[in-house]
């Protein structure tokens, strides 16, 4: 039995219905809230341009729309291809950043960038969707009682490890970290056994403080530390914490109104159109706004939860839980650096930041969801 | 490839359970942002709405115009004038020496200059702006504003520097300005101070009259941008700085630079000296110059250390102020006060010939006069109009030293005149006590006849000997110089003295230049009063010794100032008024190593004293008149 054929469980779960029916089944709740998180970013975006509308917001607005058709082309596509892809996608991922690595294109002090000519590529964040389709499938085929054992547990690692190291060398430590913490999410969800993870645990608190000393950069030291210490460089690195601070805290619970905040006007916070967005949102529309978006990204996640939920398969499961938890864990370590939680690492705010490959990527991660969703009745064949 | 049974019911319940924990997880963090919202946003709004206002909001303090400094005219001696230059915000400026960098490919910078810059940044909290370049032209400027977008906290401004126009004659006169030092800062608090683009008078009147030419300052509240640009500037509230007000002199911008014209010599350069030219009745300075000169604007630009390094070893000292500041032996024009001392003690009867055989013994000493041969008999009169030594060696015995000094001191010798310069010194008017104080010993009476012809102790200034020379002609009052118009002018005091005996006196010094044998007479020009029609002027020669003369040198007879290198030929000293009956200006003239008192300083004094007659409409009325019946 290498391949089951399709069967048809349940009057409403379809998959191989025709492509009217299939778009009537589609979630489009989750649509609609990830247009409006996209709509945000539009008006925010446009704000923080200075209300100027080719400078972001168009665009934003733009790769929206084309992002959402992409995500319900994506939908369309049967789960046993997105199944069979997996692993493809994943190495076509590897290349990409091997080809960084050797042509990429230098923008910041780190080479992220593939220029094509027409566009420009982040390889890394073809890598998040990706690796998430890898290690839903390696755990999918995986037999229950080798998921704790030492092979396994192996082949997730080298899963893992070998795009992590790519990214890590460019260098970007915040898409590093979120593809490890997404890979740990999946491990976990796998049901890997409480005793490997205690361990694991203690192995990585020893190789964090480790890899701290002798793998980071020194602008990268400099970043985690001053997070840690915000006074040891107050008008450098720290700048950034600190303006965005008062940014946020100066909005109040009602802010200063829709392109009335000063913050933003006088260009104290650096980047408030891509990674400091929120700063903008704080300001100008206060607790009130913040917490809009907190609640709306909230409804994301939990209708992505409760599709996975209504899914079968160990793959479709893993790989919505595994594109939700890279959702979450942009917007947690955005949302943090910009409080002043987490240090300044780089990662935009998902839907609302601009960015294009950024919006694309979490909009196909969305269209993998839904093709989850939508073909939830479909089973799956294990491979060993 | 095989495919294995579907995974278990327990393994479906696992998945469903850890995706609850990570749920659970998610929302644990989902409420810490939002406490933390809440606590940025609620609890420590208040705080970071000040830090943004502080952000947004700068105090731009303004700088008061600086007042202008004039003569009696009116003719702007220290004026204004725009300067160029580029400040920066520290605090807007992430990279200072990259920035600077950028700056320097336009205009350079000087290591000094950077090292300054860079102390600055150090020493003033990061938002007050820093000076990185002034007095810059105005294409070097254009080409920076050009390039302001890539210099981050740089702000080009317009500002006001300071010029003296008037060729160098004033500058020990106004002195200059400069920053601000830390002692300046300790006894003035006013905030203006701390500003390192504002400037404060150093020396001179810009000094002494800081308070009024400085203004107060005001205040513009002005929206910033995080790169220091301004985004709009508040009309509220705005206080207006106000400008300090002018400073007018007594002097006469004129005068003053005929003065220094006077000093030129064909080969050697300017002479070094002082003059003072003072109104006889009001006091007022019309010409108070001390020279060679320096530019005054030089110091305001900022000096080269080649020009400091001039400056400082020129052996004629342009930076010293001569005028006030210049102790010399005031030599044969302190005759006048031994003689007035004489008259007013009535021990001496001026018609008493002294016979002078060229010289007179004290002890085992001899005491010469300037005539190795003699000038035989001699009066009071006589004695002064030749510049008799022996005769006032002679009589000061009788009159004495304490008596001398008393009458010194009212000609207004040995004090420091508050006139609004710094830098000032009083002069040595000797006494018994003077010496016994200064250097231990006593007092004998070859320290008296040394005094009795200026040379010895007695030290005198330009300003002083133009004092004296005032009071004498006023014969009334005691003379105070002035210089600033506006101060408030106290009475003079009476001077005192028996006004016969200052007639006697002055009859005396105009037998000096207007007699034949007088000493001043001998020289031409003189024959031939100053240059205006019936207006003749009186006077004193005097010779200053700079060196001992030698006992060879008084048999051989060698003398000749001119053969003598610069540093030890005598100095040229001359005191003198006129018109001599309606006494309106004195003067006191030094010109250092000038040789007799009758060369030099008289002509400089005689063509001065002519020129301040015209410019003051004495002498020139008639040939006014003459003109118009023309």
């Amino acid at each position: 039995m290498a391949f089951q054929s399709p069967s048809f469980r349940g009057s409403r779960s379809t998959s191989g219905g025709s492509l009217t029916t299939k778009l009537f089944e589609v979630n489009w709740l989750l649509m609609t809230l990830v247009g409006l998180v996209g709509l945000v970013g539009v008006a925010m975006i446009f704000a923080a341009t200075d209300g100027v509308w080719q400078r972001g917001a168009f665009q934003h607005l733009t790769r929206i729309a084309f992002g959402g058709v992409v995500m319900l082309g994506v939908a369309m596509i049967d789960i046993r291809l997105w199944y069979r892809l997996a692993y493809p996608i994943y190495v076509l991922g590897v290349i990409l950043l091997v080809g960084v690595e050797f042509v990429g294109v230098e923008v910041n002090g780190s080479a992220r960038w593939l220029d094509f000519g027409v566009a420009r590529l982040q390889p890394s964040e073809i890598m998040k969707p990706a690796i998430v389709l890898a290690l839903a499938r390696y755990y999918h085929d995986l037999p229950d009682w080798k998921v704790s054992d030492v092979w396994g547990l192996m082949g997730a690692l080298i899963l893992l490890v070998v795009p992590m190291a790519l990214i890590f060398r460019q260098p970007d430590l915040g898409t590093t970290l979120l593809l490890a913490a997404t890979g740990v999410a999946i491990v976990f969800l796998a049901g890997i056994s409480w005793r490997v993870i205690s361990l694991a645990s203690v192995f990585a608190a020893v190789s964090i403080s480790l890899f701290f000393k002798f793998g980071l950069k020194a602008y990268q030291q400099e970043r985690i530390l001053t997070f840690l210490d915000p006074s040891r460089d107050p008008a450098g690195a720290s700048y950034h914490i600190t303006q965005s601070k008062i940014a946020l805290g100066s909005g109040g619970v009602h802010g200063k109104g829709f392109m009335k905040g000063t913050q933003r006007q006088g260009e104290y916070v650096p980047e408030n159109r891509t990674d400091f967005i929120f700063t903008v949102i704080g300001e100008e529309f206060g607790l009130i706004g913040g917490l809009m978006t907190l609640g709306l990204y909230m409804s994301v996640i939990t209708v992505c939860i409760w599709l996975s939920l209504q899914c079968k398969e160990m793959f479709s499961k893993l790989m919505i839980l595994g594109l939700t938890t890279t959702f979450t864990l942009y917007i947690f370590i955005n949302l943090g650096m910009v409080m002043g939680l987490a240090p300044v690492v780089g990662v935009p705010l998902p839907l609302i930041s601009y960015g294009g490959t950024v919006i694309l990527a979490v909009m196909g991660g969305f269209g993998l969801i839904l093709s989850a969703h939508l073909h939830r009745g479909v089973e799956l064949p294990r491979t060993t | 490839m095989s495919s294995t049974p579907q995974k278990s019911q327990s393994d479906k319940n696992k998945i469903t359970r850890r995706t609850a924990m990570l749920g659970a997880g998610g929302v644990g963090v989902f409420g810490v942002l939002a406490a933390r919202l809440y606590q940025l946003q609620v609890l420590q709004a208040e705080d970071y709405r000040a830090l943004s206002e502080n952000n947004r909001f700068n105090f731009n303090m303004l700088l008061p115009e600086r007042g202008e400094i004039r003569d009696r005219f009116g003719l702007p001696l220290a004026k204004n004038r725009q300067n160029f230059r580029l400040v920066m915000i520290p605090e807007r400026t992430p990279e200072v020496e990259k920035t600077l960098d950028r700056v320097a490919q336009i205009s350079p910078l000087s290591d000094r200059q950077r090292e300054r810059i860079r102390r600055d940044i150090r020493q003033n909290p990061k938002f007050v702006p820093i000076l990185v370049k002034d007095n810059m032209d105005w294409t070097t400027f254009s080409a920076l504003n050009m390039r302001l977008h890539d210099l981050p906290g740089i702000v080009s401004e317009a500002g006001q520097g300071r010029a003296y126009p008037e060729n160098g004659v004033f500058s020990h006169v106004l002195g200059y300005i400069g920053r601000a030092g830390d002692k300046d800062i300790e006894v003035d608090d006013d905030p203006l101070l701390r500003q390192p683009t504002f400037r404060i008078g150093k020396t001179g009147v810009e000094a002494s009259q800081e308070k009024t030419l400085r203004g107060s300052s005001g205040k513009l509240k002005v929206e910033v941008n995080a790169r220091g640009r301004i985004v709009r500037e508040w009309p509220d509230p705005k206080t207006r700085a106000e400008s300090g007000k002018d400073v007018w002199l007594t002097l006469d911008a004129g005068l003053q630079e005929f003065a220094a014209k006077q000093f030129a010599t064909e080969d050697e350069g300017d002479d070094s000296g002082g003059i003072c030219v003072i109104d006889v009745i009001t006091g007022e300075l019309r010409t108070m110059l001390s020279m060679p000169t320096f530019d005054a604007n030089l110091f305001v630009s900022g000096l080269t250390q080649t020009d400091m390094d001039k400056l400082n070893n020129d052996p004629k000292r342009p930076q010293y102020n001569k005028a006030i500041a210049g102790g010399y032996p005031p030599a044969s024009t302190f005759k006048m006060v031994v003689m007035l001392a004489a008259l007013e003690s009535r021990l001496i009867d001026p018609a008493d010939p002294v016979f002078c055989g060229g010289k007179i013994r004290l002890g085992n000493r001899n005491f010469h006069c300037w005539k190795r041969q003699g000038h035989g008999k001699m009066d009071m009169r006589d004695a002064l109009k030749n510049s008799c030594d022996t005769y006032f060696y002679d009589i000061s015995q009788v009159v004495g030293i304490e008596a001398i000094a008393d009458v010194a001191r009212r000609l207004g010798l040995g004090e420091k005149y508050q006139i609004g310069v710094g830098g000032g010194i009083s002069g040595i008017v000797p006494t018994a006590k003077w010496k016994q104080d200064r250097l231990g010993t006593g007092w004998r009476m070859g320290d008296t006849l040394n005094a009795s012809i200026g040379q010895g102790f007695v030290l005198s200034t330009p300003l002083q000997l133009a004092v004296m020379a005032a009071r004498i002609a006023n014969a009334q009052e005691a003379v105070m110089p002035q210089l600033i118009i506006g101060e408030e002018m106290q009475n003079f005091d009476a001077l005192d003295f028996d006004p016969r005996h200052l007639a006697y006196v002055r009859d005396a010094m105009w037998a000096v230049t207007s007699e034949q044998g007088g000493t001043a007479y001998r020289h031409r020009p003189f024959a031939e009063g100053i240059g205006l029609d019936t207006i003749q002027m009186a006077g004193k020669t005097g010779t200053g010794q700079v060196r001992g003369i030698s006992t060879s040198e008084r048999a051989t007879g060698i003398r000749k100032n001119s053969k003598l290198p610069w540093k030890l030929r005598d100095h040229s000293i001359f005191v003198g008024y006129a018109p001599f009956d309606r006494p309106r200006f004195a003067v006191g003239t030094i010109v250092e190593h000038g040789g007799a008192g009758s060369k030099r300083a008289a002509n400089i004094t005689r063509a001065v004293l002519g020129e301040a007659l015209r410019r003051d409409g004495i002498g020139s009325t008639g040939a006014n008149e003459q003109g118009a019946l023309k």
